[in-house]
């Protein structure tokens, strides 16, 4: 069951209006990544790959993305020194995956410190975080020794993970969206948030969650 | 002060989205510095917070500071001011354009009473013009943030216009000290231009009510400004009570604009939409789009800001 928190801070007139995304419970994960476009939370998927017979040689189906209950799928990107990390490293503990627009803007910015002022209590909960965008490794060198980051921060470069999970844009398009992920000891989904404008909530919602794991 | 390397945010990633079109220039790397740019030195990183192509000036820079017989360390406009700097005096140029926008806003005003009083309408002309007067303090806001946070004394028509304003952030109480026309010229001469041919081709007394309180609201609003910089005892007291009343713009509102972190309540008429484009973060919103779309970073993005930040070895006058 997904449970998507919607924004709680929005521009009434800027924003669109906010629907509720429907979760879908069997999601077509094994259609292979091409083309992809999101359209109020479900992600149109254009692939030749499909395990169903068909006559025509594209067809478009519909897949939903992650949502809570779900196993994400598996990435391996780089973190801030340049190592390759995996997903899979963090199996067997709660992991927080956050993904921010940019290094060095003023939410971001705010949101990666609350999450340093507050890693003790995540360590204590025995998670890791983790926080990914778009920006390359010197960029997030840079970010993490300014703000003295204690945790991963990953480049996706190409924005492929952001899309493979789902994550939404806001204002239309314009901005990627701050949304954030907990994830349990199995790797299941337990949480997701999203808030672009709030950013220092997503550290006490995932803490909130996390203590009740 | 570091120069933090910044890498945009990929847009051929984002498929889904509506193309923008995106000049090539705008995919350069933009990084904050802490030079000023109120120096005469050309600046050291072409790229830093320009969103246009440089082109020589068309406008000449009013000096803030340099006077013919200023002190040998004067040649640079980081100098401390001094306490009466001829160049806050009005010229006739600036009472000229002074009173040609007045000229034009007080046109489109008594086109649209006498409209009114042929139609024999009121409420119509009177509604648009107290929605002119709450749009300009939306139109004060906009316009301030833009040329807060973007653009430099190179920038073409409003370089001189952010010049000054950095130069405001930095001196502060020169607004009070500057004469009349000298503060409002520039607008003046913007409203002139904009208001003249609504006057001649408009006949309607709502749309007249409209241009003529807006246009007038926003001349006058580098006075409204720059009392809202006065203190209360040197103040006339009917501008004391329009500024408790929240008709102007009130000391304490903008004074929170010359805090850190230099990013809220831009608007300078009434300030009435101050609260609600703070609260919901929409220059905020603003300036992230700007920076994943065309990759500049706004001045109050930059730490710390010593272009703003106010000099506080030069002792203002008592007022």
């Amino acid at each position: 069951m997904a449970t998507l928190t919607l924004p709680k801070h929005s521009l009434p007139s800027l924003l669109p209006s906010q629907t509720p995304r429907t979760p879908f419970s069997q999601s077509l994960s094994f259609v292979s990544k091409s083309s992809q476009s999101q359209f109020f939370g479900l992600t149109f998927s254009f692939s030749s790959n499909l395990p169903i017979p068909s006559s025509t040689p594209a067809k478009t189906s519909i897949v939903a993305k992650v949502n809570k209950g779900q196993v994400p799928p598996s990435f391996t990107l780089k973190d801030q020194d340049g190592k390759t990390v995996s997903l899979s490293k963090f199996k067997g503990k709660p992991v927080v995956v956050y993904f921010y627009p940019a290094d060095e803007t003023p939410g971001c910015t705010k949101q990666a410190c609350a999450f340093r002022d507050s890693y003790e209590k995540f360590k204590k909960a025995g998670a890791e975080v983790v926080g990914i965008s778009g920006d390359d490794t010197s960029s997030h060198k840079a970010f993490a020794k300014k703000y003295k980051l204690p945790y991963t921060l990953l480049s996706d470069e190409g924005n492929k993970v952001r899309k493979e999970w789902g994550v939404p844009s806001d204002l239309f398009g314009t901005l990627p969206g701050r949304q954030t992920y907990v994830l349990d000891k199995k790797g299941e989904v337990q949480l997701v948030y999203n808030n672009q404008f709030q950013p220092e909530k997503h550290i006490d919602e995932t803490l909130k969650l996390l203590q009740s794991l | 002060m570091a120069i933090l390397p910044h890498h945009k945010y990929p847009l051929r990633s984002l498929e889904h989205v509506p193309t923008c079109h995106h000049p090539s220039w705008s995919r350069a790397r933009v990084t904050c510095s802490a030079t000023t740019t109120t120096s005469t030195k050309p600046m050291s990183n072409p790229d830093q917070l320009i969103i246009e192509p440089r082109l020589d000036r068309l406008v000449t820079t009013p000096s803030l500071l340099v006077t013919p017989t200023s002190s040998p360390s004067t040649s640079s406009r980081n100098t401390s001011p001094l306490l009466n700097d001829p160049n806050w005096l009005s010229t006739w140029s600036h009472r000229a354009w002074v009173a040609t926008g007045c000229t034009t806003v007080l046109i489109s005003l008594a086109k649209s009473m006498v409209a009114a009083a042929n139609s024999h309408i009121w409420l119509e002309p009177m509604l648009a013009g107290y929605i002119g007067y709450i749009l300009s303090d939306l139109g004060s806001g906009v316009y301030h943030w833009g040329i807060d946070n973007y653009g430099d004394a190179s920038t073409p028509i409003f370089g001189s216009q952010i010049e000054a304003f950095q130069g405001h952030h930095k001196w502060p109480w020169i607004i009070t000290r500057r004469q009349f026309a000298n503060n409002l010229h520039a607008l003046a001469r913007a409203i002139t231009f904009v208001v003249l041919p609504i006057d001649i081709l408009c006949d309607d007394p709502t749309l007249q009510g409209f241009v003529g309180v807006c246009s007038g609201c926003i001349m006058f609003s580098q006075q409204f400004h720059a009392w809202a910089h006065g203190t209360k005892s040197k103040l006339p007291p009917p501008v004391v009570a329009l500024q408790e009343a929240g008709v102007l713009v009130s000391r304490m509102q903008h004074s929170a604009h010359h805090r850190q972190p230099y990013n809220n309540n831009y608007c300078i008429v009434s300030g009435i939409w101050n609260e609600f484009l703070d609260k919901q973060k929409v220059f905020e919103a603003l300036e992230m789009v700007l920076f994943f779309k065309l990759g500049v970073r706004p001045r109050s993005w930059c730490e710390p800001i010593s272009d703003w930040t106010e000099e506080t070895e030069t002792p203002s006058p008592v007022h």
